[in-house]
């Protein structure tokens, strides 16, 4: 009873806040929109047990992504003019005819390998029984420093890639 | 052992005996009603206090700052002006409802709310006692951290919404202050999660104990240290003086809430205020002991045995120490926070950047570090017990 409520509740707000950020004209109101939908998915993931995650996306996504995307989108400015000289709205053509027959090929292959991939699972669909909620911190924990420890310590080389790169692009030119 | 209110509830008999008594009258299984009316007590009771709290804050740092400045401070309604945060609250409401022209209004309606759900969020976690918590997540402070930067997107929302230059500038420097700070905070935090091997709040105070030598402040040389990197990383987070360069009243009128009028300008005091509390009580929870009472008086396993009171008289007079112990040393730290507003000036743009990635940050992590060091050096006891050790030992 409880886990429905807060599942659909979640949904629904996930959602419609993605929606919302499609819909909307407005790039400031899309991005509080998507904070609407990153707390959704967080709702999503306390439902299926998954604390940690549910919490890292807080505090990642809400808390730092979002302002700096805020921030992103104040500092370019915004669409200044969208009208034509003969003052119609300009719609972007995103691409030309060539593009749209590769997007179209590519998406035709690759909704026929989901499909083939998904079938199987799609006949003997049964709802199942959640495992009991059991925290997940400690098994994240050991698992990053035993078996993923290549995997964490490869993704803490890019960050440092993004940081050293970050530090000589704002670096001041002397001489 | 740190307990929801629900658990702590669950233990006596009386509530057991309610609970069958609401089943019988239902007819279904009432255990699950009885949690949700619990939960819907405690959180109505919390968040009344809390509004409270953080009006009478407003009260507090008027009349602490007279006190500083040698004036009177309110004085006129109610005794000592204490009534005075009900007459704002009164005018307040009744002021007109600005928009400013071209003003965002969807963002501009929505900013004050964010900031008051990102502070009342965090009221869920906040430890007064052993059995009066809303709820104890294992994730506690790592839930707290992100929930509370909502107030940093609120800030930020509405110095953008008002269309104003002085909000805009506001709520830029505010927003990217918050999240500068947020680093060392966290790193400082993690720390507090090393040496208690939890990070609920729960694990944080149950690993401490109630007189001074045993918080996790005294603990050994890095958490001391680390203590004020984190009171230094609370007040810039809280845009509390001498970090309040988002509401600079001599550069930037009032910052991201210039155009606001009315409730919705009291809805961002509100939250403010309500926010010192809430990090002073993690502040509290994590270096000075939380809610431990000293002699362990709050198990009130003293009061049952030596006393022969009923356990849940016992138990509750516990409780009523617990909170009382965590109520006091938090309303110390406020009272500290609101200090250092009046006693220290206003600091630079660049130097608060410059205090938080140059000096903060490289800080918390040696303390980290040290405090991992200590942790392998001296098997995790603290420096107390490391020095009588070596006493003792007759060297």
């Amino acid at each position: 009873m409880f886990e429905n409520i807060l599942f659909l509740s979640s949904a629904v707000l996930a959602l419609s806040g993605a929606l919302g950020v499609v819909f909307t004209k407005n790039l400031m109101h899309a991005c509080v929109l998507l904070l609407a939908t990153l707390f959704g998915v967080s709702g999503l993931y306390a439902v299926i047990g998954a604390d940690f995650l549910a919490a890292a996306q807080l505090v990642i996504y809400a808390g730092g992504v979002i302002i700096l995307m805020l921030f992103a989108v104040m500092l370019t400015g915004g669409a200044a003019n969208n009208e034509n000289k003969f003052g119609i709205d300009k719609v972007a053509a995103m691409g030309s005819v060539k593009t749209y027959i590769y997007a179209g090929l590519t998406v035709l292959v690759m909704s026929f390998t989901i499909l083939k991939i998904l079938a199987n699972y799609m006949k003997t669909f049964e709802q199942g029984e959640l495992a009991p909620f059991e925290s997940t911190v400690e098994k994240i924990g050991t698992l990053l420093v035993t078996d993923h420890v290549l995997a964490f310590e490869i993704s803490s080389i890019l960050l440092l890639g993004a940081l050293v790169g970050a530090a000589a692009i704002a670096r001041p030119r002397r001489g | 052992m740190s307990l929801s209110i629900n658990e702590y509830l669950n233990q006596f008999e009386a509530h057991q005996q309610a609970i069958a008594f609401l089943s019988d009258f239902l007819g279904t299984d009432a255990s699950g009603i009885m949690t949700f009316l619990v939960f819907g007590a405690a959180c109505f009771i919390i968040v009344n206090i809390m509004a409270l709290v953080g009006g009478l804050g407003t009260y507090a740092e008027r009349k602490i700052s007279a006190d500083i400045q040698l004036r009177q401070g309110p004085n006129r309604v109610g005794p000592y002006g204490i009534l005075q945060f009900l007459a704002d609250g009164v005018k307040m409401i009744m002021k007109e409802d600005i928009f400013p022209a071209d003003a965002d209004k969807p963002l501009f309606n929505l900013a004050p709310l964010l900031a008051l759900t990102g502070v009342f969020a965090t009221l869920a976690l906040v430890p007064f006692s052993s059995g009066f918590t809303l709820v104890n997540l294992n994730m506690g402070v790592f839930f707290l951290i992100g929930v509370s930067s909502l107030v940093g997107v609120a800030v930020f929302l509405g110095g953008y919404a008002s269309n104003s230059k002085w909000s805009m500038l506001g709520g830029m420097r505010g927003a990217s202050q918050i999240i500068s700070y947020e680093v060392p905070v966290t790193i400082t935090a993690l720390m507090i999660v090393l040496l208690s091997g939890g990070m609920s709040f729960g694990a944080f105070v149950e690993t401490q104990g109630g007189l001074p030598h045993e918080w996790y402040i005294f603990h050994n040389p890095f958490t001391f240290i680390g203590f004020f990197v984190f009171f230094v990383g609370m007040l810039a987070e809280t845009n509390r003086a001498p970090f309040d360069l988002p509401e600079a009243e001599s550069e930037l009128v009032s910052g991201y809430h210039t155009e606001y009028t009315g409730m919705r300008f009291g809805l961002f005091a509100l939250a403010e205020y309500i926010e010192v509390f809430v990090l002073c009580g993690v502040g509290v929870a994590a270096f000075l002991g939380g809610y431990k009472v000293p002699f362990d008086l709050g198990s009130g396993a003293l009061f049952i045995d030596k006393l022969g009171l009923p356990v849940i008289v016992g138990k509750n007079i516990g409780q009523v120490l617990q909170v009382g112990s965590f109520v006091t040393k938090t309303l110390a730290m406020y009272y500290l926070v609101i200090w250092v507003r009046w006693t220290f000036p206003r600091i630079r743009v660049d130097q608060v950047m410059t205090i938080c990635w140059k000096y903060l940050t490289p800080l918390a992590l040696f303390n980290l570090v040290g405090v991992a060091i200590w942790m392998y050096a001296f098997d995790a006891h603290s420096i107390w017990e490391v020095l009588g050790q070596a006493f003792s030992s007759g060297h």
